[in-house]
């Protein structure tokens, strides 16, 4: 696996690659994706040798975040994908590419109400049948939190030395666009 | 009322359901298995869970993360002291503490202690399944040294809560050292034992080999980790794909197998009780001195804000912890990615169209904790 040749794949797919530091987050790699990409990735993680660690989901505002957690057999290479499910809470099942993932996505369903669509046996897998809409891991509205809460901040003595040569990055994104170009 | 005649005229192709569990002996705790049976062949599986599930995740947000260092130890009552390891290294991670160095060794002596604790068990246990009675007796006998030990230090037999954030609770003393020198004694000598008196023998062999075959493939895409895994000749072990703690200090072998079939996992797991003794030997033989507490561990532990995974090698596979914080101590989500679960999972698809009695060999083989599946 050439990582750096996946990670352009990845690019393509997504809306966000994050470089993570591993001894602080326990991950190598953060992806952002759209909900409608989610099976593009997973059948390009399958390809590339990656297994699936797990799915879950995450409640905040906006929308109930569905995390998915990749990591290889050979390499140290430990991915998190996250997608938001649309608006009617349904998310595209990746339970025909990880079968792994049915009994993860039947739970996510069953926590948090998150619709699976394409999933072959969307039956309550925790729950017993009746309380099949409890979604218990459901935040109450006073604990609810907006997913900027949630997300790392930089670290607070970083930022001051940074700050200074921060308009260099700036000049070099277009000088790499510009030899694309050419 | 009418019978159906049509069924009956074939009735060799006439498929019925078994229900199995949730009190079978082999299914090791509460797990419900539905077979559709053609003859005495199983044609279909659906496993059953949720009977013993315990919402450890929903606590997890209702308490401050440090006080759920004992439900740790509820999810796999096997291997707790490895599940407490996983998390005492989450929120130390999360909250940036210096562990020290007498620390780890002390927890990775009792971690593989309880490996071979729950290898043991799962060795005794496995064979009673296959209709072996005897050789429970002599794994047990051995086990019951190893609880002494440890029971001795953490003040429990099974369901330990010994790992604090940034240390441990208690030193180990003189005595805990030289049982546990005596124990690796005891143990290296009944290896030969065990070889000859069961893993030699050909009515096991018949009954493992070639059932229940995995490919690394299939573990990849149902995310099967641990002896299963490394059955498939793939040498995938968190204490050396991902080294935490203090494992990338000591000298081990991962065992693997071949064909990925029960024999395969079974010889896994045997000889990964040898490669745990040397890693406590090692560790013993450099144990440092030192406090067995971190300097400055706050009374009220807030966690930054941002997600965190801490993953460590449990007896059966991968376990993840995978936090969720948004800045105070109780934590927003906690998921923990519990090995058994993914491992139970692969049945449908190992099992089709086996013995009944090979069921029973394949679901023997995956090592299951319910507990751990029904969080």
């Amino acid at each position: 696996m050439d990582i750096n040749q996946v990670k352009k794949q990845w690019q393509e797919l997504s809306t966000a690659v994050e470089d993570v530091e591993y001894a602080v987050s326990g991950h190598d790699y953060n992806v952002c994706l759209e909900c409608d990409k989610v099976r593009d990735f997973a059948t390009l993680m399958l390809d590339e040798g990656f297994y699936l660690v797990d799915l879950m989901a995450v409640h905040v505002t906006p929308a109930i975040e569905v995390v998915y957690q990749f990591a290889h057999f050979e390499t140290r290479c430990r991915v998190l994908a996250r997608a938001f499910v649309d608006d009617k809470v349904e998310m595209p099942t990746i339970s025909d590419i990880y079968q792994g993932a049915n009994w993860h996505e039947r739970e996510t369903r069953d926590f948090h109400g998150v619709v699976f669509i394409g999933h072959p046996y969307l039956k309550p897998l925790i729950l017993p049948e009746e309380d099949v809409d409890l979604k218990p891991l459901l935040k109450a509205e006073a604990k609810l939190k907006d997913v900027d809460a949630v997300r790392r901040k930089p670290p607070e003595p970083a930022p001051a030395p940074k700050a200074k040569p921060a308009p260099k990055p700036e000049v070099k994104p277009a000088a790499v666009k510009s030899q694309e170009q050419s | 009322m009418s019978m159906d005649v049509k069924a009956l005229e074939d009735d060799r192709h006439h498929r019925y359901v078994l229900n199995m569990g949730p009190q079978h002996p082999s299914t090791h705790g509460v797990l419900r298995v539905l077979l559709e049976l053609e003859g005495e062949y199983a044609m279909n599986l659906l496993p059953v869970l949720g009977y013993g599930h315990r919402c450890h995740e929903k606590i997890a947000e209702f308490k401050p993360a440090k006080s759920f260092m004992p439900n740790t130890a509820r999810m796999d009552y096997l291997g707790a002291l490895i599940y407490n390891h996983g998390f005492a290294q989450l929120l130390e991670k999360a909250a940036g503490i210096e562990v020290p160095e007498r620390v780890e060794y002390i927890r990775v002596i009792t971690s593989e202690l309880n490996r071979i604790q729950s290898h043991l068990l799962w060795y005794g246990a496995y064979l009673l399944d296959l209709g072996a009675f005897t050789p429970i007796m002599y794994s047990f006998d051995d086990r019951e040294h190893i609880l002494d030990i440890l029971e001795d230090v953490t003040g429990s037999r099974l369901t330990y809560c010994y790992f604090r954030v940034g240390g441990v609770s208690k030193d180990i003393d003189e005595k805990f050292v030289t049982g546990t020198r005596a124990f690796i004694k005891r143990l290296r000598s009944r290896f030969p034992m065990y070889e000859d008196l069961v893993n030699g023998n050909i009515i096991l062999q018949k009954r493992l080999i070639d059932v229940g075959e995995l490919t690394p493939h299939i573990c990849a895409r149902y995310g099967i980790t641990g002896p299963l895994l490394r059955g498939t000749g793939v040498a995938y072990d968190m204490r050396r794909a991902e080294p935490y703690s203090i494992y990338s200090k000591f000298d081990f072998e991962i065992p693997t197998g071949t064909k990925g079939d029960c024999m395969a996992s079974f010889m896994v797991r045997f000889h990964e009780m040898e490669q745990s003794l040397r890693i406590i030997e090692q560790a013993l033989d450099g144990l440092p001195e030192g406090p067995i507490m971190a300097a400055k561990v706050p009374k009220k532990l807030k966690i930054p804000a941002g997600d965190y995974n801490s993953s460590v090698e449990a007896p059966r596979g991968e376990l993840s912890y995978y936090l969720v914080s948004d800045g105070s101590d109780v934590p927003y989500r906690l998921k923990v990615r519990t090995p058994s679960y993914s491992n139970l999972s692969v049945i449908p698809e190992m099992c089709q169209g086996m013995l009944l009695s090979d069921v029973v060999s394949a679901m023997g083989a995956l090592d299951l904790v319910i507990p751990e599946i029904d969080r």
